[in-house]
């Protein structure tokens, strides 16, 4: 754990990355957020990539790949070899579907892996992403030690993440519902620094994108109201019974991105 | 950047046709244009440069009518219509029954009233006749045509018009709406039943609440009418659209409680908000600080900041998308949720081009909103339309979900300040005349047929 202290009850490290996995893949995540399951969409990905240099004919791994939406992106847009990596079963099926769908499956290819302990050799790639995720891993010293180790030196790491001062926030987003939604274990910029820093990458860019993030939260916050509204012509299964807390969630977030307590950041850095 | 264009116009006192520039000024977008005879004309066409150029990319190629009716003689905007110049067929037709009206508005753009000069000594009053050819023409032009409107005068006033309103259902026209005052509908108790009873829906002129507006625009003070007709509708089943004409400060402080009195009555399930045309009958206005879209839907989001901001409005791509914005709200008497905030527009517009999207929730966001033939939810909903550049149908699953719907469309008409023949050939609303023409609604206003065709059936009728 990035652990601040006073953290309170958040999941413990396998149960936060299995429950994170598992709601990002159910269908109340996808229709509350798309199928892009970080702020900015398709747009910062690209962007992630232009600023970190990356170039035709490289090899790029996106870190909690989820559905295959930045792997397939990246080797159709930029021209690259991809490896996705996602902890979730289903997300990593998923996203092979997609890269098959595409045409892209002779160089796009997703595994199932632990972001703390990814199943790649060292030194294997020339970039690697990982988009709105750092925010949700336990270990994130782990996770950053893993970036490191397979990138070839000189390769480029671009994080993008949400930013806050964990005691800053107001309670309803300090619970585990809300790690799940990147929230309550998110650091603020100058911690992904440091983050970066100790696991020998040395950060060459940071970029603000908070308007990114209010789009998202204000679209998940619109798609909540609409399932209020519409009941049951939607299948929410599990999730119908939390609207109301997520509306509440939401808004509550809205309002830390108003007052700058909250926000979403860019990070490229180097290896060594 | 688009801006400065070059383009036709016409003067707005001969009507010739001249060029025109349309011109960035001070962050707006103004028409310059001079006239031999008459000098020089500025007007403003609308109120934000920058969304101007934002919204040109959702101008998509048009779908060609069936049939034309018209050749091209000497150039748009000319040889109405439909000549083969044009880019779009007609979403929306429009039938004028008579030229007779129970009210005489100080605001009239078809310049109808009271009295022998409006009826039978200078007016028309078409007969079930001719308007059966008409709606074969339109028919003849669409295939299936999305919807048509029955205005005037006052059509409810033409002996004929429950005969017409039924020859446009038997002809399978998707939606047919009646365009009243509502007088009619307040005082005759068995006109709402009867407009059920054909399934026809009913676009009801509304402009606001005060006194002062009411005096204004329609001359006498019409909310008990209003109220009436609205609660006839309700108890007959007869759904409603709300059609508002807002002048700069008339009633440009309303907009939002007309949208919010809709968005409560159960008849009601969407509001038009229509800068006024400035053809026909106008009060004194400066065409530069007239109210375009823009200043409209800033009206109806100062107005109405809990339910709706600015970027709810999509501007629609089947005609010209300075033309109209619409949103598509859902409500539950509590809770109000403008669709686009829902989905992605731009990956809305590629579904309306590319009709490849598969997702629920981008399909029920659609539902409606591109079409100037959708009124509410009312007739085409839950059909899968013909209308390439604006059909969307609600699938099955959500189709329940159209009762909660609500539209709220912001039209900003062309008139002989604003005329642009680039926009008229992209219009998808058509006046249809009696002697078998379609012709772009503001081409009809603005260029001179209107008169024509009045002139026309009159001569006819003392021949």
């Amino acid at each position: 754990m990035s652990g601040a202290p006073g953290r309170g009850p958040l999941l413990a490290g396998a149960e936060a990355k299995a429950c994170c996995a598992t709601a990002y893949e159910s269908d109340a995540a996808r229709w509350l957020l798309g199928d892009v399951l970080h702020p900015g969409g398709r747009d910062l990905t690209l962007r992630a990539a232009s600023v970190a240099g990356l170039a035709a004919g490289e090899r790029a791994l996106d870190i909690a790949s989820g559905a295959g939406v930045t792997a397939c992106l990246l080797a159709a847009e930029a021209g690259v070899d991809a490896v996705g990596v996602d902890y979730g079963r289903e997300a990593v099926a998923r996203a092979r579907r997609r890269a098959d769908a595409a045409g892209l499956a002779a160089r796009v290819s997703f595994v199932q892996g632990d972001a703390e302990a990814l199943p790649l050799a060292d030194a294997g790639f020339d970039f690697a992403i990982c988009e709105c995720s750092m925010c949700t891993f336990p270990d994130k010293e782990a996770a950053a030690s893993e970036m490191a180790r397979v990138l070839r030196p000189g390769g480029r790491l671009a994080i993008t993440d949400m930013t806050a001062r964990f005691e800053d926030l107001p309670e309803a987003l300090r619970n585990a519902a809300s790690q799940v939604a990147c929230v309550a274990d998110a650091l603020p910029l100058d911690g992904y620094v440091a983050l970066l820093e100790q696991a020998g990458l040395r950060v060459t860019a940071t970029e603000d994108h908070s308007d990114a993030l209010r789009s998202m939260i204000d679209r998940a916050e619109a798609r909540l109201r609409a399932a209020r509204i519409i009941g049951g012509a939607l299948a929410l299964g599990e999730y119908a019974d939390k609207i109301e807390l997520g509306i509440e969630l939401s808004r509550s977030a809205l309002a830390e991105v108003a007052a700058g307590r909250l926000g979403y950041s860019l990070l490229v850095a180097e290896r060594a | 950047m688009t801006l400065p264009e070059t383009t036709t116009s016409i003067c707005p006192d001969c009507r010739v046709p001249v060029p025109a520039e349309v011109a960035e000024r001070d962050g707006r977008v103004v028409m310059r244009k001079t006239c031999a005879e008459h000098g020089d004309f500025e007007s403003l066409v609308y109120g934000d440069a920058r969304r101007y150029e934002e919204i040109q990319k959702h101008s998509k190629p048009g779908s060609r009518p069936l049939a034309l009716q018209t050749e091209e003689v000497e150039g748009c905007p000319t040889d109405c219509g439909i000549c083969p110049a044009h880019e779009q067929h007609s979403c929306l037709g429009i039938i004028e029954v008579n030229t007779a009206c129970n009210l005489d508005c100080p605001i009239c753009f078809a310049e109808s009233g009271t009295g022998p000069a409006h009826g039978s000594d200078g007016g028309f009053s078409l007969t079930l006749e001719q308007v059966e050819r008409m709606l074969d023409v339109f028919v003849e032009a669409e295939g299936e045509p999305e919807s048509i409107q029955f205005s005037g005068g006052e059509p409810s006033i033409h002996k004929d018009i429950l005969p017409m309103l039924a020859a446009a259902r038997e002809r399978g026209i998707k939606l047919v709406m009646l365009n009243t005052n509502g007088i009619r509908l307040a005082r005759d108790k068995r006109f709402a039943p009867a407009l059920a009873e054909l399934g026809v829906h009913v676009y009801l002129q509304f402009d606001g609440f005060k006194d002062s507006t009411q005096m204004a625009i329609r001359g006498r003070l019409l909310q008990r009418e209003k109220q009436a007709a609205l609660d006839a509708c309700a108890a007959a089943g007869v759904s409603v659209s709300l059609a508002a004409a807002v002048e700069r400060g008339v009633n440009d402080d309303e907009v939002g409680a007309i949208v919010r009195f809709g968005v409560e009555h159960p008849a009601v399930n969407g509001v038009f908000v229509q800068p006024v045309t400035h053809a026909g009958r106008f009060l004194d206005f400066d065409p530069l600080e007239r109210l375009t879209n823009v200043e409209a839907i800033r009206a109806i989001c100062d107005q109405l900041p809990e339910w709706f901001r600015e970027d709810d409005f999509v501007a629609v791509p089947c005609c010209a998308p300075t033309c109209r914005s619409a949103t598509y709200a859902l409500y539950d008497g509590e809770d109000l949720v403008p669709l686009p905030r829902l989905v992605d527009v731009e990956d809305y517009l590629d579904y309306v081009t590319n009709r490849a999207v598969p997702d629920l929730e981008v399909r029920a966001a659609l539902e409606g909103l591109f079409s100037a033939s959708a009124a509410g939810g009312t007739g085409p909903t839950g059909e899968r339309l013909e209308c390439v550049a604006c059909g969307v149908g609600l699938p099955p699953e959500l189709q329940e979900v159209a009762a909660m719907g609500f539209m709220v469309v912001v039209q900003d008409f062309q008139d002989p300040y604003t005329l642009d023949v680039r926009k008229l050939r992209k219009c998808c609303v058509s006046e249809i005349t009696p002697d078998g023409r379609l012709i772009p609604f503001c081409a009809y206003n603005s260029v001179g047929y209107r008169e024509q065709v009045r002139a026309g059936l009159v001569a006819g009728a003392r021949q």
